[in-house]
């Protein structure tokens, strides 16, 4: 006898769609005809007919539902678990609201600094060889100087290629910060223009909405312009083959392309890049003199400190002999406790690790902020979470009954931990969608502060969104785990007496979450007190000058020869009462105009000083005070070969109590060109520089060069200002008329700082206002465990304070015990933000104790809503239920 | 009068049912029906109109013994219920009532005539 099997795919198929109550006996009934029908008439024929059968089974009464009838059950629960869940979470609305919105609340601040972090993190990275860039740069010491730059001589770039085949290729920028240029009749300034190798575009991935990157730049006086800046120039005109004219130079450029914008996340922006190609200090061999950023795309696999261990050869073979030709060889050069090295920096690292800030592009980020601000998060994370734990406890405790009941009728534990985790993620839903709108409006307000430009846009991403779903589970499982794991636990005749759990080890759990976001909440009020001082030390400081009353017209050489006539004008004005010529302004990182300077002829005592150029009028009017000898004279002239030195001087170059009359030697040019001057004032130490930087050697010499300061002695500065305007407007000069309030230049130098200080405040608020929102949750917890004893103690007399502070004590004790990690932690911290200023405030111990008892009286406070209501209610409800 | 709701088919599966008493289930009643009526019928209507009849409450069903046969498949035996039977009871006694209103003229005219 034949035993053949019937059709596979139809005997599947008819398992596919057969009901599944039915299927079973139709398959054996199919079964048994196929046997039969196979014996009589074989196999073939018992095939067609089986198929048959199958066909004519397809028809509705056998096709099993479309629902999906096996996921009924858990459905059904779940269903059921939402509904039972949004009926909680409606009945108490005051507690689901806290609840939320302290949850949201983490959440939007969280994202936003992750929107941050990110951002600081992707620097640089959208170029297609990111990986594989380097940036060449220049450390050393010279003569006890530090040398710290970005900027590197013009044939390292080319040197490098040739000496390492590991270096793929190299290019280099060249950044022209004050080009004046004339494009269609119209002059422009402060354009940044970067000169760059042709094949700079190859390097780094700037997308080019016109033109061919490859060929852009090959020949000489060729340029690319970005869109935005074709817009400034040309409205909606092509610009393609349009000419710019370099007043400074005189050469014109051709535009060649236009780019897309520079993204926002590099680490430089220029509107033009100009061709490298043709210009000849581009091409000069000279190794003492560093101008141009070098960048290397090394092949992949180049170990960097491998590279690096070979630069001192470099530098030995190529800037030795250079060394050599300025009369010293480079064997003595470095014996005299010199050196000079090359260094590699990955091109990712320059935003946030770059250590070469002074010469930078733009200003960069700071990796410690990102520690800090990941922290922050992190934290504020953590604690809403905390919160939401202890406040979903305090809540569900109401809830015995219910546990106790459900358990009775046969629910078992994990349908209760699914049933409070659906509970914490209705909250969760709604915390986050709350989140996403508190992020929408507030992001403005951060870019503000933070000097960025962050798009909401970005949480829409697949990846964000993913990323946020995860979150949003994760935030589930840590929130709702506590309150699902510890209620479920109950036991039901414990739960129906309405005896609730006591938590003895629930308590210690929660004690600690409390001791935790204290110590935030401490070391933040802490941490804001001591930036604050310090802010305010900064702006008080004696800066050895007088910043305020002062107008600063840097502009003013533009009007070449008129500018004396036009300074006469308006030291001639009575508000006026003195005007000085010089472009040097001693607030921030204005100049850094250095010379080499040494005492009389000993070449040892060489020293990178920093020089001004001014007038007889400069320390009258910045209000300097001299402490030895006298001012320059007003008579032109007389003082050319003397100069003026700050005490800091006197004291780096060995010139002891009383330096007049002694001789400093001033390097004149870069080619040995040198002038002896004689010492005939001592000015008072004034800081030029940030407070991050001790004062430095200073000279000043008798020269007028460019731009005017004018003190007044109005308070009507706004009408005079208008006044100079007309008399600027006179000389019929191109350049509109721009001034700076020295004031206000003072405190831009201060602005990382005080956007620091801004933000610190607001996530101390917030973080303050989510432990509250924590501390409430579990006095809460508190008064409902201890009703009826408070109903007791009232009864036998207490009073209310006697309740208040039986129900805050513990709690005081626990935000006590925070202080204790707090203070160490947060003084430890804020020392090592201090130790960023040469000039400080030491941290004194009231600031302890301020910062204690902030945080005891708005934790006191906000129990006091609960504590109050606890003692001010009527035993009689507490203890009826008996 | 809706009361009783069966079709044709319906009703000789009805029947079939009855006839093999305890020893129906899917092929025994196919087979009656093929021997005694003289006509196929395909395992997708018969088992149709057993789910049907089964859901009107007409018909009950119990799983049997699983034979080698079957490929380890259980047997689904079908037995009237009181409500079915009623039915059937209801759609005879129409019929007859129907029979018994006929003219015997008419019938028996017919009769000879063809």
């Amino acid at each position: 006898m034949v035993r053949g099997e019937p059709p596979k795919y139809f005997l599947q198929f008819f398992r596919w769609f057969c009901h599944p109550d039915l299927m079973l006996s139709i398959e054996g009934d199919l079964m048994e005809l196929y046997r039969e029908r196979e014996r009589k008439s074989g196999k073939t024929k018992a095939d067609i007919q089986f198929i048959f059968d199958v066909m004519l089974l397809f028809r509705p009464g056998i096709i099993r539902p479309a629902e999906g009838h096996r996921n009924l059950n858990s459905y059904g629960m779940f269903k059921s678990y939402f509904t039972i869940g949004w009926r909680n979470l409606s009945k108490n609305k005051g507690l689901f609201a806290i609840n939320v919105t302290g949850l949201a609340m983490g959440i939007a601040t969280c994202l936003i600094i992750m929107l941050f972090v990110v951002d600081e993190l992707s620097f640089d990275r959208y170029n297609a060889k990111a990986d594989q860039i380097v940036r060449v740069t220049l450390k050393g010491k010279v003569n006890g100087e530090i040398i710290k730059e970005a900027v590197t001589p013009a044939p390292v770039g080319p040197t490098l290629k040739t000496e390492f085949p590991e270096v793929e290729t190299f290019t280099r920028l060249r950044s022209d910060r004050a080009p004046k240029l004339t494009v269609n009749n119209t002059t422009y300034r402060k354009i940044r223009v970067a000169f760059v190798d042709a094949n700079f575009f190859d390097v780094f991935t700037l997308q080019f909405a016109k033109g061919d990157p490859a060929t852009a730049l090959a020949e000489p006086n060729t340029i690319v312009i970005t869109e935005d800046q074709a817009e400034k120039f040309f409205g909606g005109d092509d610009p393609i083959n349009k000419m710019i004219d370099f007043n400074n130079t005189g050469e014109q450029y051709r535009i060649t392309g236009i780019l897309k914008n520079v993204p926002s996340n590099s680490h430089f922006h220029f509107g033009l890049f100009g061709s490298l190609t043709g210009i000849p200090h581009a091409k000069e061999n000279s190794w003492l003199e560093s101008n141009y950023f070098s960048y290397l795309v090394l092949s992949e696999g180049t170990n960097h400190q491998n590279l690096e261990s070979k630069m001192p050869g470099i530098i030995k073979k190529y800037m030795g002999p250079q060394v050599a030709q300025l009369g010293m060889s480079f064997e003595k050069f470095t014996q005299n406790g010199n050196e000079i090295g090359l260094f590699i920096q990955p091109l990712t690292d320059i935003h946030l690790h770059s250590d070469t800030q002074n010469s930078e592009l733009e200003p960069g980020g700071d990796i410690k902020s990102v520690y800090i601000f990941t922290a922050v998060a992190l934290f504020m994370l953590l604690i809403a979470c905390i919160n939401f734990m202890n406040l979903s406890t305090a809540g569900a405790t109401k809830r015995n009954k219910e546990i106790g009941v459900k358990k009775v009728l046969g629910t078992n534990r994990s349908q209760l931990v699914q049933q409070f985790l659906t509970e914490s993620f209705i909250s969760t839903a709604v915390a986050m969608l709350l989140a996403a709108v508190l992020v929408g409006i507030s992001l403005p307000l951060f870019n503000q502060l933070s000097g960025k430009a962050l798009e909401v846009n970005f949480l829409f991403s697949p990846k964000v969104l993913t990323a946020l779903v995860l979150l949003m589970l994760l935030i589930t499982m840590l929130a709702g785990s506590y309150p699902a794991f510890f209620l479920s636990s109950v036991r039901p005749i414990a739960a129906l007496k309405n005896k609730v759990a006591n938590g003895g080890q629930g308590k210690g759990i929660r004690s600690v979450l409390v001791v935790f976001q204290f110590i935030i909440s401490a070391g933040l009020i802490f941490s804001i007190i001591i930036v604050n001082q310090q802010m305010s030390y900064i702006q008080n400081k004696e800066i050895g000058y007088d910043r305020d009353q002062l107008i600063v017209l840097r502009e003013s050489n533009l009007l070449g020869n008129n500018e004396n006539a036009f300074m006469n004008q308006i030291m001639s004005d009575p508000r006026v009462e003195s005007v000085t010529m010089s472009a040097f302004i001693p607030a921030g990182p204005t100049d850094q105009n250095m010379t080499g300077v040494y005492r009389g002829q000993e070449h040892e005592s060489f020293r990178r000083t920093i020089l001004y150029h001014v007038d007889d009028q400069y320390i009258p009017t910045m209000g300097m005070s001299l402490i030895k000898g006298r001012n320059f004279s007003k008579l032109a002239g007389i003082d050319s070969l003397n100069v003026i030195i700050n005490e800091t001087s006197a004291k780096t170059f060995g010139l002891g109590d009383n330096p007049l009359g002694e001789i400093l030697t001033l390097q004149t040019d870069n080619s040995g060109g040198k002038k002896s001057m004689t010492v005939i004032g001592v000015v008072k130490d004034f800081h030029f520089r940030s407070m991050h930087e001790t004062i430095a050697p200073l000279v000043m010499i008798n020269r007028r060069y460019g731009g005017l300061i004018i003190r007044t002695k109005t308070t009507e500065i706004a009408e005079l200002l208008t006044n100079i305007e007309d008399k600027w407007k006179a000389f019929h000069v191109e350049e509109p008329f721009s001034y700076a309030l020295l004031d206000e230049l003072y405190n831009e130098t201060y602005l990382a700082e005080q956007k620091m200080g801004n933000i610190l405040k607001i996530f101390g608020v917030l973080t303050i206002f989510v432990a509250c929102l924590g501390l409430f949750g579990l006095v809460t917890f508190t008064a409902e465990q201890r009703i009826k004893e408070i109903g007791i103690r009232k009864v036998l007399g207490a009073n209310i304070s006697e309740i208040v502070s039986l129900l805050s004590r513990d709690m005081i004790v626990l935000v006590g015990i925070s202080f204790l990690v707090a203070f160490p932690l947060a003084n430890y911290l804020m020392n090592m933000w201090l130790q960023d200023f040469a000039y400080k405030i030491d941290i004194q111990w009231w600031v302890y104790a301020v910062a204690g008892i902030i945080t005891l009286v708005i934790a006191f406070f906000t129990m006091s809503f609960k504590t109050i209501k606890s003692a001010l209610a009527n035993p009689v409800n507490s203890l009826r239920s008996e | 009068m809706k009361k009783y709701q069966l079709g044709e088919f319906e009703e000789v599966v009805m029947l079939t049912v009855g006839i093999l008493h305890l020893e129906a289930y899917g092929v025994s009643i196919k087979k009656e029906i093929e021997s005694r009526l003289k006509r196929g019928v395909s395992v997708g209507a018969l088992q149709t109109a057993l789910k049907r009849l089964e859901d009107k409450g007409y018909l009950k069903s119990h799983e049997g013994e699983a034979t080698e046969e079957r490929a380890g498949r259980p047997k689904k035996y079908f037995q009237i219920t009181a409500l079915g039977k009623r039915a059937m009871e209801h759609m005879k006694s129409t019929r007859d009532e129907l029979w018994s209103a006929i003219p015997k003229v008419a019938l028996n005219l017919k009769i000879v005539g063809s």
